[in-house]
Parts: C-alpha cells; sequence; structure tokens
C-alpha cells in the first residue's frame, strides 16, 4: 500500500506490502520520519491508504466506514511510549474503565481485572494511583488496559521509549508472556538492545520502504 | 451501569464549570421567557381580535341641521346595504346617556357636555369589518352626515402596538438565542478539554461514538431544560405580578390569559431550549472531538 499526505512531497509510505500471521511477534524499526508510525495508524484506521488495502483480522479495513471503527478497535489493544494512564484513576480503575465504556458491567471488571492485573506483576498495587508507581509500573498498567478485553493484537508504539533498560527488559517479557497466549504483538522501537535481545521478526523501514524483513532479525 | 455512568457524568460536568453552567442556564432562560411571551401575545393578539372585530361597530355622526327628510333617507339606505349587517339609531337622549355612563367617574367633563351638544349617529355593524373603506366612502359625502368613524381603525393601532411588543420579544429571544449557543458551545469545548484524557482513552479502547458524546450533549440539553423551567417560572410570575395585579385595571382591555395558556408555552420552551443545546452541543463535538 502507499499513503502520500496531503502537501507531503513523497508518500509517507512508498508501494508497502506486509503481511503478518497470527500469533507472531513483529519489530518495525527504522529512523524517525520513516513511515512506521504511519503503519500503526493504518492498523488503528486513524489513517487510510492512498493507493492499496489494508487488511486486518480478515477484515478489509480500507473502506470501513468511521462509525464502525469503535466496535473495530476493540480486537486491539494498544500501548503507548507515554502510558497515556487516567491520572486521577488508580490502576485498578484505569483498566476497568476500558471495560465499562465498551459496555462491560462492573462485575466483569471485578472478575478480570485482578486476573490481568497479577499477570502483569502488580498484584497488591490495584489501588495505586499512577503517580504512586514508576514508569515500568505504569507501563505495566496500560499493558493491563490493552490486554484486559483479550485483543487479537497488541500494538505497542514505542513502549519503552520512557524507561532504563532494566525496566525496558521487563516490559517485554510481560510482552513475550502476552504473544505466548496467542496474541499477535506489533512492536515499533528504536531500542536496538531489545531487539537484538529478542531474536524476532524485524522489519526496517527507510523513506517509506520496506529495507529489510528478516525472520530472526537484529537491529543491524 | 452505562446509563448510570453517562448520568453521573453529566452532573459531574455541569458542577466542574459551575459559573458557566449558570450563564448558559441563565441566558437560555431569558431567552426562552422572550419566545414564550412572544408566542403569547401572538395568540392573544389574534383572540382579541376575533374579540374585537365581533363586537366592532362604525359610527355615522351626522350634523346638527339634518332634516328629516335626510335622516329617513339615509336609514332607508343603510337597511338596504348589503355590506351592513346591523344599523342602531341613537338620538341625542340616548348619545348623552351613553357619555354619561362611559365617564360617570369624571363628573368636570360629564357637566361640561350638555345634551344637545352631542350628535345624533347611526350604529352599524358591518357584515365584513375589512370592509370599512367602502362604507365610509359611500356614506361620508351623503347628506346631513358629519363623519364617518370606524372603531377597527383605532384598534388596528393598539394591534400594530402588540405586534410590535410581540416583534420585540421575538428578536430579544433570537439575540439571547445566539448568545445561549455560543455559551453551549464553549462550555462544551472546556468540557471536551477538561475530560480530553478519558475520551483519549475511550477512542483508544473503542468506545462507540454516542457513548463518548452522550455525556456532552445531555450536559447541554439539561442546562437547556433548567433554562426552559426557570423560563416558565418568568412567564408565571409575569402573569402574577404584571398582568394579574398591576394591570387588572386595564383587564377589560386585554383578552385573558389563562394559567393553561402560560403553562402551553413550556412544551414549546423546553423543546426549543433542549433542541438549540443539543445541536449545538453535537456540531460543536465533530468540530472539537472529531469522533
Amino acid at each position: 500500500m502507499t499513503k502520500t499526505y496531503p502537501k507531503a512531497s513523497r508518500p509517507s509510505l512508498d508501494n508497502v506490502s506486509v503481511s503478518i500471521d497470527k500469533g507472531e511477534f513483529v519489530f518495525f524499526i527504522g529512523p524517525s520520519g520513516s513511515g512506521k508510525s504511519t503503519i500503526v495508524k493504518m492498523l488503528l484506521h486513524e489513517v487510510t491508504p492512498s493507493k492499496g488495502r489494508v487488511v486486518v483480522n480478515g477484515k478489509d479495513v480500507t473502506s470501513m466506514r468511521s462509525w464502525k471503527r469503535p466496535h473495530f478497535r476493540r480486537s486491539i489493544g494498544c500501548v503507548f511510549q507515554d502510558f497515556r494512564l487516567l491520572p486521577n484513576r488508580t490502576a485498578y480503575e484505569n483498566v476497568a474503565f476500558a471495560l465499562e465504556v465498551i459496555g462491560k458491567t462492573k462485575a466483569v471488571a471485578r472478575r478480570v481485572v485482578p486476573e490481568v492485573l497479577e499477570l502483569v506483576g502488580l498484584g497488591g498495587k490495584e489501588h495505586r494511583y499512577p503517580h504512586e508507581l514508576s514508569g515500568g509500573e505504569q507501563q505495566r498498567v496500560a499493558v493491563a488496559r490493552a490486554f484486559v478485553n483479550r485483543p487479537l493484537i497488541l500494538l505497542a508504539d514505542e513502549p519503552t521509549g520512557n524507561l532504563d533498560p532494566d525496566t525496558s527488559i521487563e516490559i517485554m517479557r510481560l510482552l513475550d508472556r502476552i504473544n505466548r497466549t496467542g496474541t499477535t504483538v506489533v512492536m515499533v522501537t528504536h531500542d536496538s538492545n531489545i531487539v537484538n535481545q529478542m531474536r524476532r521478526r524485524v522489519i526496517e523501514i527507510e523513506s517509506g520502504r520496506i529495507v529489510r524483513d528478516q525472520a530472526r532479525g537484529v537491529y543491524g | 451501569m452505562r446509563m448510570k455512568y453517562v448520568l453521573s457524568e453529566v452532573l459531574v460536568g455541569l458542577w466542574r464549570n459551575v459559573t458557566m453552567t449558570i450563564a448558559m442556564i441563565i441566558t437560555m432562560a431569558v431567552s426562552l421567557t422572550m419566545l414564550g411571551a412572544s408566542g403569547l401575545i401572538y395568540t392573544k393578539v389574534a383572540d382579541m381580535k376575533e374579540l374585537y372585530f365581533e363586537n366592532i361597530q362604525v359610527s355615522i355622526f351626522l350634523n346638527g341641521e339634518v332634516s328629516d327628510e335626510q335622516r329617513a333617507d339615509l336609514a332607508a339606505r343603510l337597511d338596504a346595504d348589503p355590506l351592513i349587517s346591523e344599523v342602531t339609531y341613537v338620538n341625542k337622549d340616548e348619545a348623552f346617556k351613553r357619555f354619561q355612563e362611559m365617564f360617570r367617574d369624571s363628573p368636570d367633563l360629564l357637566s361640561a357636555v350638555k345634551a344637545d351638544q352631542l350628535p345624533e349617529s347611526y350604529r352599524i355593524k358591518l357584515v365584513d369589518p375589512q370592509q370599512y373603506k367602502t362604507i365610509s366612502d359611500q356614506y361620508a359625502s351623503a347628506e346631513g352626515v358629519d363623519q364617518v368613524v370606524d372603531q377597527s381603525q383605532v384598534l388596528d393601532k393598539i394591534f400594530n402596538l402588540f405586534t410590535a411588543g410581540q416583534n420585540i420579544a421575538l428578536a430579544a429571544a433570537v439575540a439571547m438565542a445566539i448568545a445561549a449557543l455560543l455559551l453551549v458551545a464553549n462550555t462544551i469545548q472546556v468540557a471536551a478539554y477538561s475530560k480530553r484524557r478519558e475520551v483519549a482513552v475511550m477512542k483508544l479502547v473503542g468506545a462507540s461514538n454516542w457513548f463518548i458524546q452522550a455525556p456532552f450533549v445531555l450536559e447541554a440539553v439539561v442546562a437547556g431544560l433548567f433554562g426552559s423551567l426557570l423560563g416558565l417560572g418568568a412567564l408565571v410570575a409575569l402573569k402574577k405580578f404584571l398582568f394579574d395585579d398591576a394591570l387588572s385595571a386595564l383587564q377589560g382591555l386585554f383578552a385573558p390569559v389563562s394559567w393553561g395558556e402560560v403553562f402551553l408555552t413550556f412544551p414549546l420552551m423546553a423543546g426549543v431550549g433542549g433542541v438549540i443545546s443539543a445541536v449545538t452541543a453535537w456540531v460543536t463535538l465533530r468540530f472539537y472531538l472529531r469522533v
């Protein structure tokens, strides 16, 4: 697919074709402005390609109407560099919020949220506020929120960008564990250390083109 | 649970920005009061026109030197005229009696006028009150006629006054409605800004659009409905204190305003207030939230 933003001299993504299988763990790497974020936005149906198709979970989302987007998003969990937690809610409430706003009952939240917080290693810290948690712990809450709805895909946009190396590795272990449950993990990163350690599929993008697609790659 | 969530969000939203909420409610109330008042005036003018025009009379005053022959001639013509439904002859004595009756509270005026100073006249009712001009043209130049006076002309002036009042109220209502509209838009922007994190997360995890927008829209609608309640209160006060008390001396002049009519303006005010708020909020969100 190709994406050209209006007013841009060259396409952000130029004739890129990628296929990611269910259950894969994929790194997208490349310098800033290479078009990594555009791929993430396309997977989220935030932007649509100028040419070509985007198929997610077997559904062609290229021509999806915007009112269908919310329901589509429920099958994708997202984690970001800046965590995006609600500061006035506890860890538990942050995760429960994500469930409640898509119509799950409080009873469901009471059953599911402690489970997923336990999974990400935050058992016992359910009632801390984000400012009472370390960066790594906040990102765990974000992962818990992204995963609580059991999405088919977990999108992580530089999830370790704000974390120190040790904490980053813990987060990666967590993402790995989630990947083992069958969830496809797509991660955009600059972190060469992590890519080299994980030895997973690496897709390198430069100036909107794929320059490398390696099954058990390193940062390069 | 979702309804409970939405409602609590609405209350929290209204309270978080309480000064703005109050400003919004007050402008809305004033605008809707004006709207309700102009609606009332409109129905009242229609009522009064019917009431007055039913009894409206054209008076043909005869001059002092009218001869018996001229009088009889005129009476015959009036009787035969198809535009006229009813003719009453009022002689000088009767005119004086009517005069005394009408001005019994003003003894000075009574003593200044003697019985034979008042002209005799024919009081006629028209089949169609609008046909006054024809009658006037026909009879003003007849022998022995002094002048033809049409009450409806006087009434038209009064009604024009009412209509002007109604238009002023309507213009004020529109101006205030614009102010209310801008306030709603601003309030919604502030609310959306203060909840931007929640909204971002909701969009991210796939909350439906209506669920994201509903609290904002309902916030505006609740303010609009509060405004219309206040507007109803203002109209009730207007009727009670202005119409029933202060202006009670003029009761015979106005068609009475019933409580039913006052309360009937509420659906109008609530509907307009609610719809304006909802549409404004929704449009604002389109621009501001881009959900």
